[in-house]
């Protein structure tokens, strides 16, 4: 019995243990999560004890997000991050009606997230059952020759799952293709993306991007319009450049903390993130930008990416994405208020992975660079402003709806690892690409 | 009283390792489904058997490894016989080295130790 209790008082002291769904509207409340010590975000749901579901849950996030759910040993336990004013009514929420509910600052979330998952160790809580129904998808039926349910070793649908299909592979040799459907869920992708893959060993022979989990289906409740960001107030408004620099530079060092985080690099993850929330001090901005520049410097990025190439052509309007590959493209230069601070838009670091870092990273830099010397100056309003991501403005779809249309084409060939780090250099938003007008209620 | 000591300990080792399987293959299954027990790939269930064949490109390297690996294993009688034969060994061994480190040039030309 002390025993016991002493495991309980052990196992409660730890970080609790989540796997995250991001939501609906989560996306940047996720980041926030990984720099929380309560916390220890893990990229499975077998390692985690929490499902801390972020945002609003969408149809197309129900399934997986349930998979995930059983996917977890027990006891578990389900927290809901909702939005500020408590409960987000009519969202598919309901499917975990024992959720238990948390708002506020990723702080606040995870001490509840904290407070309730030791109050499930010490059983003062009960545990999540099972939502999925407990039926073998199909039975051990122990017929033919290797009990594999069907026609021999290579053949048959051993638990109902048909062998590999063989194909040609970049040897020659005609071996099997493994078809994997992967994400919406899997941490190593952008939240939100869904890729169905071919792969031969870890060789990403070809790959599709499949539904977008965020798009919304009439009869789905809207969810309230999110606030327009400091870019999309730029396309109607003056802003002062100071804040609009300083925002992209944050955007950028987030993108960042995630890269390192994807790399394994998760101190250094960390500090990112927490450097990005306090740009506005000259100490912290000064700091950020000798971090970036070592970054970008060190053999690091030359040393870890490979592939991912991509030629300049179709990438008009991409900004980051445009420039590592040599297009000159950038909106503000055509702003009178950025030529005199001397703005030239920096260039062509490479059309590949390690460039498109390297670009980021310089680009950041640029920013808060920009940041510093702008003083009170402001954007001259022109209808059409560079984002972090690319251009935006005019009714102009969103780059990540182009950017998800880049994926399948640059994973192909790739091992899986630089493919991961070839959709991480992408800087992907699913969830913004699911606004585009084209994808919206079929 | 010395093998009887190392026969305790024996038995002991056993029934403690009978003890943990029994009581940790219990820990995993307690509250495991047929829907939570599936690998997990982002959210959805694979619709293929995960047995599948592919090119192992590092096989030729490895296949090297062991075979100059085996080549070393001359190299315990020699070292009995060095002292007494003395100059003519070490030629010998010698000449043995480097008709294998010409094996290992040729392969190395031939690209078996590149495999991404």
């Amino acid at each position: 019995m002390g025993l016991n209790s002493l495991r309980i008082r052990l196992a409660g002291a730890a970080p609790a243990p989540v796997f995250v769904v991001c939501g609906l509207g989560g996306r940047e409340r996720v980041v926030d999560l990984y720099a929380e010590p309560g916390l220890q975000v893990y990229s499975t749901p077998r390692h985690a004890g929490v499902l801390l579901v972020v945002g609003r849950l969408t149809r197309g996030l129900v399934a997986p997000a349930l998979q995930a759910h059983d996917q977890m040993a027990s006891p578990r336990l389900v927290v809901r991050w909702t939005a500020a004013d408590g409960d987000d009514p009519g969202d598919h929420g309901d499917v975990f009606p024992n959720a238990v509910v948390a708002h506020g600052s990723a702080a606040e979330v995870a001490a509840a997230v904290a407070a309730a998952h030791r109050e499930l160790l010490a059983g003062d809580r009960p545990p999540s059952a099972a939502l999925l129904a407990d039926i073998e998808p199909a039975p051990w039926q122990g017929v033919g020759p290797y009990g594999t349910g069907g026609t021999g070793m290579t053949g048959g649908v051993p638990f109902g799952r048909p062998m590999a299909a063989r194909a040609a592979d970049r040897d020659d040799l005609e071996l099997d293709q493994l078809k994997l459907r992967l994400g919406p869920l899997l941490p190593s992708l952008p939240s939100g993306l869904v890729l169905d893959v071919a792969l031969q060993g870890d060789v990403v022979q070809s790959a599709a991007v499949g539904d977008n989990p965020y798009r919304l289906y009439a009869g789905d409740p809207v969810p309230a319009a999110p606030a327009p960001g400091l870019f999309e107030r730029a396309c109607h408004q003056p802003v002062r450049i100071a804040e609009l620099e300083r925002a992209r530079a944050r955007h950028h060092l987030r993108w960042a903390a995630g890269l390192a985080r994807l790399v394994g690099l998760e101190a250094l993850g960390v500090r990112l993130t927490t450097l990005s929330a306090r740009l506005a001090a000259s100490e912290e901005s000064a700091q950020a930008e000798r971090l970036l520049t070592r970054i970008g410097r060190s053999r690091w990025v030359a040393g870890t990416f490979a592939g991912g190439d991509l030629d300049d052509a179709g990438l008009a309007g991409l900004g980051p994405v445009a420039r590592a590959a040599g297009s000159e493209e950038d909106a503000r230069t055509h702003d009178p208020a950025y030529r005199a601070l001397g703005f030239e838009p920096v260039l062509g670091e490479g059309g590949d992975t390690p460039g498109r870092v390297r670009q980021r990273l310089a680009e950041a830099v640029q920013a808060l660079r920009l940041a510093t010397a702008a003083g009170d100056a402001t954007t001259t309003v022109s209808g059409v402003v560079e984002g972090p991501r690319g251009r935006l403005g005019r009714g102009a779809p969103p780059p990540s709806a182009a950017l998800v249309d880049l994926v399948a084409g640059v994973v192909e060939g790739l091992e899986w690892g630089d493919a991961v780090a070839a959709i991480a250099s992408l800087d992907l938003d699913v969830e913004e690409a699911a606004r585009h007008p084209q994808m919206a209620m079929p | 009283m010395a093998p009887f000591g190392a026969a305790a300990t024996v038995v002991v080792a056993m029934l403690v390792g009978a003890v943990c399987v029994r009581g940790l293959g219990g820990l995993g299954r307690e509250g495991s489904t047929a829907g939570g027990r599936v690998p997990f790939l982002g959210g959805w269930p694979p619709e293929a058997h995960a047995w599948s064949r592919y090119h192992a490109r590092y096989y030729p390297m490895a296949l090297l490894f062991l075979a100059f690996d085996m080549e070393m294993v001359f190299m315990y009688p020699w070292a009995v016989v060095f002292v007494e034969e003395g100059l003519v060994a070490l030629v010998e061994m010698l000449m043995f080295i480097v008709i294998l480190l010409l094996g290992v040039l040729y392969a190395w030309r031939e690209g078996a130790f590149r495999w991404a």
